[in-house]
């Protein structure tokens, strides 16, 4: 009864009056940026005397927003890229491995994900400056692939363990080569590890934002960084204009992401 | 490599073949980059904080000798719980109506979750700071309603900070216990019915219990994701809500000391690799979903 | 094969990395309009006139500036530092002599002048209000530290620095010549009576957007902020009554490879030119003495050269040796 909607009763209506307010909780700081984003107020008093779309013409007019942008999705790809690679084939030595050392081995490669990213930050930040990484799209994708690797391995052993080996020995059974049946028999199974391992490594490295304080440098800084900067020094409402679009990217990902998972299934 | 051995040493036809196993080496490339570029900078950083600016536990005496940092220390821990119980309150009934809700309400609840998670950190904080403040819409729309008739201080304290976290938090456990509550089966709850359990014996004997292990498990990630927050508290809170992810940031940017740093790192670090440990003992790895 | 292809895909990555060639100089400042406004009185003019081009890198990051300086590495060549920091960091060592060969320190405002810093721009701290927002405006510091008198949040500067621990003192009715060596007791029980009330603003941007959404109504501000927050329509009440003035300085990091190129950018940022033109940009004051005659009449009555009856110059050289102590108390008594 507690697990069949149609027979809760009353309970039915708390329960969907919190999940309403939660929903409304959690869409209201979205809302609200894009409305502030049309306001003409400088000083983020809501509502706006006035709307306008000046703050989005001041952010193509400066150059400076597109590039952090590209910068970001730029880190963002090649982190996606190495991740998932690099994450695949660590996955493959800890599902099909046995050595000695296994479980904290994996235990380990998770370690990243819960450790306070400002400790990570500093320690690497003072690294980097002594082989003079600081500052460079290398450095950048490495301290980010750091934190999206445990991303990447919890997705893909999670996918690798599911899927039954006996599938793939019975295609070598059958004459293909054992990476032949690895490529063309258990990624194709796995895709949907892959793929969720791809989305977080790529969202990870897009959203980060303390690495990359302590990372940055006058050529190089990534949106996440300059919004900081902004937010601390000029709080204009150009960062309401970056983020609505932002969002928007965000909103068209989701639809992509939602169609490709379709396609997937089929 | 001698310690290798091969699980997979049978093939599909059930002889036994020795193969050289290569299956450690494939750990390798991870392996690599987490010692070069993750245990040794940490390691360095830690030993900076017993010497600098000399050898010893100086920096250590100062840290937890000081009534303000424990302050801090104190602070950290009762955010994060706070944070914690919130988040739990809030996600375990939204989860649950998640569960069995009719499945086209839910893709649109579970679209807003995924909004929300997806939208950067930096703006959804940006959001709330002005959302709080004293001549923020929250307060100015409490006053129109003639609720209340000063504004409440809801930004630059706890309440603040509160707000913010739960925010981010909600999803990571709202997701992980959705996926509990899920594999549950009604026949379950239908046989205590059938015992005559009541609606409320019901959800404290057997769903809650049930679904205890999930939220054990979502409610350690959250407090131990709160623990290392930085930001959040940055922007939304007070002075006084000091967390100690930002007191190592202060130490190392404002007052140049990477020994004190190092010290307040590493007390975060033990804080939370025990718990971090105490997660793998009681739920595996497996159990870590989300983020 | 996955080895190789990582191994291609970091080569990839390296030649994509992009750092400032010998030729460029690296120059770091707070960031927002003040950085802007440095670029386009100090900066572009002395790319077109040198050469040398000039990338822009900030915020200033005294944990950053040591740190490149002991690896060796340093990025940054001419850094815009608080006044009492340069005088510290250049005593730590962590500096470059200036050559006054190249820059001309006779017409420089000796007030913030050292061996290894030159006066960048100087502002005051100022007592601020939204003239809109309340019945009546706090005149003097013990005015802003009256919530009896002036109910309401007040905004102060959040970091440590000279500023408010000095304002405290005033308004407790310390005598300005007697303000030194900080009485740091009384400053703090001072600051105690009011710190339920306070808002901290932590960078200029933000002070503006408390005073003019009335958030706290009135404050301790850099003069500057003010007068640019007025030109945006907002109604706003500047008391100069004991305004505490403080400078920010130009230094060069020990170690930077361009540091022929830097002493050169200093001396040109602090001409008299550069400095009129910094100042007309931001309401902040010219370090260069013969600037203000080169200046609108009208404009050079903002700056708080004109406000010297009852200014108070904070002290650089105390707050240099004092700087760790006090900012250690400060963060501990913020946190409290």
């Amino acid at each position: 009864m507690l697990l069949s909607f149609d027979r809760l009763g009353g309970w039915k209506w708390i329960l969907l009056g919190i999940t309403g307010l939660t929903a409304a909780f959690l869409i209201l700081p979205i809302v609200f940026i894009a409305a502030l984003s049309f306001g003409s107020s400088q000083w983020l008093i809501f509502p706006p005397p006035a709307w306008t779309l000046k703050w989005y013409e001041a952010f193509f007019a400066d150059p400076r927003w597109l590039e952090a942008a590209w910068t970001s999705f730029s880190i963002a790809a090649m982190v996606t890229v190495l991740s998932v690679l690099i994450g695949l084939v660590a996955s493959f030595g800890l599902v099909r491995g046995s050595f000695i050392g296994k479980e904290g081995l994996r235990a380990l490669f998770l370690t990243p994900m819960i450790l306070p990213v400002v400790v990570l930050a500093v320690a690497l930040y003072a690294f980097f400056l002594r082989i003079g990484l600081n500052g460079t799209v290398t450095g950048f994708v490495i301290a980010h692939l750091v934190v999206a690797l445990p991303f990447s391995i919890l997705s893909i052993t999670n996918a690798l363990e599911g899927f039954d080996k006996s599938i793939e020995d019975a295609a070598v059974l059958c004459g293909a080569s054992p990476l032949e049946a690895k490529l063309r028999i258990t990624l194709p199974s796995i895709s949907h590890g892959l793929f969720s391992a791809a989305v977080f490594s790529f969202l990870t490295s897009w959203d980060e934002v303390v690495l990359a304080i302590f990372m940055a440098s006058p050529t190089l800084q990534t949106l996440p960084v300059k919004i900081w900067a902004t937010l601390r020094q000029d709080l204009t409402p150009v960062i309401a204009a970056a983020s609505t679009l932002l969002i928007v990217i965000t909103i068209a990902l989701m639809l992509l992401v939602a169609l490709l998972r379709k396609g997937l299934k089929s | 490599m001698a310690l290798l051995t091969e699980r997979d040493n049978t093939t599909a036809m059930g002889k036994i073949r020795p193969v050289r196993s290569k299956n450690f080496a494939l750990t390798v490339p991870a392996l690599l980059l987490l010692v070069v570029f993750f245990i040794l900078p940490v390691l360095s950083l830690l030993l900076r904080s017993v010497m600098e600016p000399e050898p010893g536990l100086g920096n250590y005496q100062a840290l937890l000798g000081s009534t303000t940092y424990l302050k801090i220390f104190l602070n950290t821990f009762s955010v994060s719980a706070l944070v914690t119980v919130v988040t739990l309150a809030i996600g375990f009934p939204v989860a649950w109506a998640l569960a069995i809700m009719p499945s086209r309400w839910a893709s649109i609840v579970f679209a807003i979750l995924l909004l929300s998670m997806w939208t950067n950190l930096l703006t959804r904080t940006y959001a709330w700071m002005v959302l709080l403040q004293r001549t923020g819409v929250i307060n100015k729309t409490l006053m129109g309603l003639g609720l209340i008739s000063e504004p409440l201080p809801l930004v630059n304290n706890l309440v603040g900070v509160t707000i913010g976290m739960t925010y981010i938090m909600l999803p990571f456990i709202i997701l992980p216990l959705y996926g509990v509550i899920r594999k549950i089966d009604p026949a379950i709850l239908q046989a205590a019915a059938l015992c005559g359990a009541t609606r409320w014996q019901a959800l404290t004997r057997v769903l809650i219990p049930l679904a205890t292990p999930g939220m054990v498990s979502g409610a350690l990630m959250v407090f131990v994701m709160s623990l290392g927050y930085f930001v959040t508290p940055a922007l939304l809170g007070g002075t006084a809500n000091m967390m100690l992810a930002e007191l190592v940031a202060q130490f190392v940017q404002s007052l140049v000391n990477w020994g004190m740093g190092g010290a307040a790192a590493l007390v975060l670090l033990v804080v939370t690799l025990t718990l971090y440990a105490i997660q793998l003992k009681l739920f595996g790895t497996a159990r870590m979903e989300g983020r | 094969m996955t080895k190789t292809f990582i191994i291609a895909a970091m080569a990839a990555t390296l030649g994509l990395s992009t750092a400032a060639t010998a030729a460029d100089l690296v120059f770091t400042s707070w960031g927002g309009t003040t950085q802007d406004a440095q670029k386009t009185a100090w900066a572009d003019p002395f790319t077109s006139e040198s050469g040398i081009n000039v990338l822009q890198d900030g915020p200033t990051d005294y944990g950053k500036l040591k740190a490149m300086v002991e690896a060796g590495s340093v990025t940054w060549d001419v850094v815009d530092v608080e006044g009492d920091y340069a005088v510290q960091a250049g005593k730590a060592g962590l500096l470059e002599k200036l050559d006054f060969s190249v820059i001309d320190k006779s017409k420089l405002d000796p007030r913030f002048l050292t061996d290894y810093s030159v006066g960048s721009f100087y502002y005051s701290f100022v007592i601020g209000c939204n003239k809109d927002a309340v019945s009546a405006c706090p005149k003097t510091w013990a005015d802003l530290f009256d919530t009896a008198k002036f109910p309401g949040k007040r905004t102060f500067y959040k970091w440590s620095a000279p500023g408010v621990i000095e304002a405290a003192l005033l308004a407790d009715g310390v005598a300005p010549e007697k303000l030194y060596p900080l009485d740091l007791d009384r400053a703090f029980k001072k600051l105690d009576t009011i710190k339920a009330d306070i808002i901290w603003w932590t960078g200029g941007a933000q002070s503006q957007q408390l005073l003019a959404s009335a958030e706290a109504p009135f404050g301790s501000f850099w003069n500057g902020r003010l007068t640019a927050l007025a030109e945006t329509g907002v109604t706003v009440e500047t008391s100069w009554e004991q305004n505490i003035t403080a400078a920010d300085a130009l230094v060069v990091p020990k170690g930077t490879k361009n540091k022929e190129a830097a002493m050169k950018f200093i001396a040109a940022a602090t001409s008299a030119d550069s400095q009129a033109n910094m100042a007309i940009n931001t309401g902040y004051a010219p370090i260069n003495l013969d600037s203000s005659a080169i200046m609108d009449e009208k404009l050079r009555m903002t700056l708080p050269d004109m406000q010297s009856a009852s200014q108070i110059n904070a002290d650089m050289d105390y707050w240099a040796a004092n700087r760790d102590a006090i900012g250690e108390r400060w963060y501990a008594w913020q946190a409290k």
